[in-house]
């Protein structure tokens, strides 16, 4: 019995022994795959110079579900590039509004993205910038004489054009099968309107508190059922493809590089796509803004916060979880991810040459002309961008008309709240 | 007498064998055109027949999903809750044919009651308890999954099948000496694998491509599975490098067809005649 | 005198549902009682007594998810055995080739349903897909162009590729069947002067009992619960018109409505409990040998 108890006190002092010089585990929590090869590699590096740290990268093709659970099983991962409202509402992330080391070399405006409108306070920062408007065929565009729309007018007008002077190149090709694309353009379109004319942060708040008078969401003359009535219109025209409810935006890069399609929306994600089905599209390659379509509006581009991150507010490893953040957001490593992942950075000190030199430049161009506009985080949390989506396959399917389809939009958009 | 088939007959029936085989051939040939494409081929030009024969997709597949590594622990996976299903869904599906108690009764309407519900609803509690037990990211807390799904579905076969033998082989064991467990072991078990195999077949490769629990119960890079090695190529917005997604699928689609030829050799082909006569 | 002894054969049932209990049935009760609540999937959840039901059959969107989901399993629930039979009576004589055959007939069923959605939208894409490029080539397009616009025939092509993808499954539950039925009974009913329609509808049949309850009870259960097919395909498009409740259920999990999706994850138990009741007892009899 006495030899028992003293093996049972040596083994539980080697444990304690060993658990004392046992490495400090942070675990990395992603979904974004562009960049996990890139990411691997930096990881080696910082284990490598960091004795008793390990980062371990976790890569979840459903990150945004996944984190769920595991936020209601109170496994929650240590530094995690998931990041939602609600979250932030239950109090989730670390508060890293002092991390002065980051935030001095952020663009101001970057930082503001990243601002919780709530308390003020930053629970996550963003290493990039990502741009979405139209990419359009520049050889298209040059050989019919159109410059890009700035109204929805003349925007109406290149279609138009496009369609009469080349009849077997879709003007606008929409990949409506997947259903975020249309989510898109909702909130690129009708809600970059309300971001513009009530600003970024009135329309925040608006959005929150679900100010109905402001959104004015489901108005006959309302930014929706405008923005429907005119996709009714392209469709009834022929100004967009076909099979705008089937067409995946596969088909969409397949016709875009082949020169069958003249414009698409889209993120600057699209670009690594583009440029590796057909590499000659570098040099076509032109960035347009979405148009003004109310009466009283202007051109809007997104700009948007890109590769976020946060850390666990409860993480036991706060130190471990900065030390890797700051070796990450080093500028050397940040060069390397700008320009494997294809978007800005949103670090001052970095000089990534992300995108084909004329491409960046027209971008940049755009982004000193038109309305930046940032992604909405306040949506309703029973309100995907993904269910509005649908709603548009529901209107280019004949089941609303834009009256129809901008009250069904505010009635479920206060649904979800 | 009755083998004799008229050859207009015959004909026919081959004739439908081969249209009926060449339907189903249809989409592995697609996926075999999409793993041999590079990235820039456009598809619907030339002909679409045939692909580019890219074999370097093969080369970066292998090394990008680390498939090699995923065969072996769905392998494991598979292999586990196989046996286990089989072993214990086998003597559950004895006990329920041979022994009409209340308690049996409860046990069967449980499991094939449970088979209709949709298993998402229990995603969180059950995380919470594989957390608690310590199973989440290791091989052997998968297998348990994975055999508690399959488990309705073992015993509902089992259960039929052997409601069908007659009882004269039960008697029959028990007057070669044999009782209860043995019986079913030695004389029982053995002629069910026609059962076995249909278990085998409808369930292993479900588990074998087991994708909804695997993304919660194996997180851990050195632990994933084949589907989840395949999901390293889907892209965040949309799209997926196809091209890569399919040769792995090629590779991962091999030792799953050898089985089944192991398989339908050994048990379907025969290995009954004799033993059971309806 | 003799004492009897417990027969312990009739709880070699126990390690299976203790198995089944623990990682099932356990994690499943402690989940249904979130059927009454308006748990988002974190935070607290409040109790709403019966409301999640009530909102549920006012929700047109639901309603129109049970349309769909009871269309698609009555056409594929009964072309997967039809299908399956045809196919297993074709395969019961050997001839050469026949394993080849078996596995082929197999082999849309092994691959991993990850890619699997990806080549059916590929083979089947309106007005692009493989099928459609290749009936362009013999001149006529058919109905390839648009077939996704129109319910009824969207819904023809969900079934119609169901038992492209599952039927050999259901084959080899029936050939495991056939051969449990001995040529002696057969060759007797020969004798007995039986036609071929005689002899497959009064020996053949009765026999294959057990394997057709096996099938159309997974059947019933796997067409009501159809999530993979449809989501490769239509995702449940345009809008929510193909929409199952499956995918119903997942939507409303993953889009903070956990409580709601889990009280209509036990609507869904019901619709599917009803049909295999029925089948249940329908087979009963005779496999009750």
């Amino acid at each position: 019995m006495k030899r028992l108890f003293a093996l049972l006190v040596v083994m539980a002092l080697a444990l304690t022994a060993v658990s004392a010089f046992a490495e400090t585990k942070v675990n990395f929590f992603t979904g974004k795959i562009e960049t996990i090869d890139l990411l691997n590699g930096i990881i080696d590096e910082f284990n490598a110079q960091n004795p008793g740290i390990v980062v371990e990268q976790e890569y979840q093709n459903d990150a945004s579900n996944i984190i769920k659970v595991k936020f209601a099983s109170d496994e929650v991962p240590d530094v995690m590039t998931t990041y939602e409202q609600e979250f932030v509402d239950q109090g989730k992330y670390m508060d890293i509004s002092d991390v002065n080391e980051w935030w001095d070399r952020l663009i101001p405006s970057m930082r503001d993205s990243c601002t919780d409108l709530k308390t003020g306070k930053q629970y996550r920062i963003c290493t990039n910038m990502t741009m979405a408007g139209f990419f359009y065929n520049k050889e298209i565009f040059a050989e019919l004489g159109l410059t890009p729309a700035t109204t929805w007018d003349e925007f109406v007008k290149n279609l138009e054009v496009i369609k009469e002077k080349k009849p077997d190149v879709v003007p606008w090709f929409i990949f409506g099968k997947e259903a975020w694309h249309l989510g898109h353009l909702i909130e690129f379109i009708p809600h970059g309107y309300l971001k513009q004319t009530l600003g970024a942060l009135g329309c925040k708040t608006a959005m929150l508190n679900n100010e109905s008078d402001k959104l004015n969401l489901g108005a006959a003359d309302g930014c929706m059922a405008v923005f429907a009535q005119n996709m009714l219109d392209l469709q009834a025209k022929g100004l967009i493809n076909e099979d705008v409810l089937t067409a995946t935006g596969d088909n969409c890069t397949e016709a875009f590089v082949t020169g069958k399609a003249a414009m698409f929306s889209n993120g600057m994600w699209a670009l690594s796509g583009i440029l590796e089905a057909n590499p000659e599209m570098a040099d076509k390659l032109g960035f347009a803004p979405y148009p003004a379509y109310m009466p009283d509006s202007q051109p809007v581009v997104l700009c948007a916060e890109d590769s976020g991150y946060s850390i666990s507010a409860t993480t036991e490893n706060v130190d471990a979880a900065k030390a890797f953040l700051t070796f990450l957001f080093s500028a050397e490593n940040q060069k390397k991810y700008s320009e494997s992942l294809g978007s800005p950075s949103a670090f001052k000190d970095v000089e990534a040459a992300w995108a084909p030199e004329g491409f960046a430049k027209e971008v940049s161009n755009v982004l000193n002309s038109a309305v930046n506009i940032g992604f909405t985080n306040e949506k309703p949390a029973g309100f995907s961008g993904d269910d509005a989506g649908r709603m548009v396959q529901d209107l280019l399917a004949g089941t609303y008309d834009a009256k129809g389809f901008a009250e069904a939009y505010e009635k479920a958009w206060n649904e979800g709240f | 007498m009755m083998r004799q088939e008229n050859t207009t007959f015959r004909t026919f029936r081959v004739m439908t064998v081969i249209l009926i085989c060449l339907m189903c051939i249809i989409p592995f040939y697609i996926l075999l055109v999409l793993s041999l494409n590079s990235p820039s081929r456009i598809y619907y030009e030339g002909n679409i027949f045939i692909p580019s024969f890219d074999w370097n997709n093969y080369i970066t597949a292998w090394e990008k999903s680390r498939i090699g590594l995923a065969m072996i622990n769905s392998g494991i996976i598979t292999f586990g809750t196989l046996g286990l299903t089989i072993v214990l869904g086998g003597m559950a599906g004895y006990a329920i044919a041979r022994h009409n108690t209340a308690y049996n009764k409860i046990v069967f309407s449980i499991l094939i009651g449970c088979m209709m519900i949709p298993g998402i609803i229990n995603t969180v509690p059950l995380y919470t308890l594989m957390r608690r037990i310590k199973a989440v990211n290791t091989l052997w807390g998968m297998i348990l999954v994975c055999s508690a799904l399959a488990m309705p579905s073992a015993v509902f076969i089992y259960t039929t099948f052997i409601r069908a033998l007659p009882r004269e082989l039960d008697e029959a064991a028990e007057v070669d000496g044999c009782t209860g467990f043995h019986a079913f072991w030695r004389i029982i078990f053995p002629i069910l694998k026609p059962a076995t195999a249909s278990f085998v077949i409808l369930n292993g490769f479900g588990v074998w491509n087991n994708y909804a629990q695997a993304v919660f119960f194996l997180q851990s890079r050195d632990k994933q599975n084949i589907p989840q090695a395949l999901s390293v190529f889907f892209q965040q917005f949309g799209g997926a490098k196809w091209h890569l997604m399919a040769s792995t699928a090629v590779i991962a689609i091999i030792p799953v067809i050898i089985i089944f030829l192991i398989f339908q050799r050994q048990f379907i082909e025969g290995l009954t005649e004799g033993a059971v006569k309806g | 005198m003799k004492i009897r002894k417990v027969n312990w054969t009739q709880f070699m049932s126990f390690p299976a549902i203790l198995l089944y209990s623990i990682f099932f049935v356990y994690p499943l009760l402690k989940g249904i009682g979130m059927s009454l609540t308006d748990w988002d999937g974190m935070g607290t959840a409040n109790f709403v007594g019966l409301s999640n039901f009530e909102r549920f059959f006012q929700d047109k969107r639901a309603i129109g998810d049970i349309r769909t989901t009871l269309i698609f399993a009555a056409g594929s629930a009964v072309f997967l055995n039809l299908v399956g039979l045809g196919y297993a009576l074709l395969m019961e004589r050997p001839f050469h080739g026949r394993s080849a055959a078996r596995v082929i007939i197999y082999l849309p069923a092994i691959i991993s349903p990850l890619i699997m959605g990806y080549i059916w939208y590929f083979l089947l894409q309106p007005g692009r897909g493989f099928l459609y490029h290749a009936a362009e080539q013999l001149g006529t397009t058919f109905f390839l162009g648009k077939w996704m616009n129109d319910y009824p025939t969207t819904m023809t092509v969900l079934v119609f590729v169901n038992v492209w993808q599952y039927a050999g499954m259901t084959m080899i539950i029936y050939l495991a069947g056939l051969k449990n039925i001995s040529t002696d009974i057969l060759e007797a009913a020969i004798v007995d002067g039986a036609g071929s329609w005689q002899r497959f509808t009064r020996v053949t049949l009765p026999l294959l009992m057990p394997a057709i309850r096996i099938n159309v009870v997974t059947n019933i259960i796997g067409s009501l619960s159809v999530f993979d097919v449809i989501m490769s395909l239509t995702e449940g498009g345009p809008g929510y018109a193909t929409e199952s409740l499956s995918i119903y259920i997942m939507r409303m999990c993953y889009g903070s409505r956990t409580g709601y999706s889990t009280a209509v994850a036990m609507i869904l138990f019901f619709i599917i409990l009803i049909p295999v009741l029925i089948s249940l007892y329908l087979t009963k009899e005779k496999s009750d040998a």
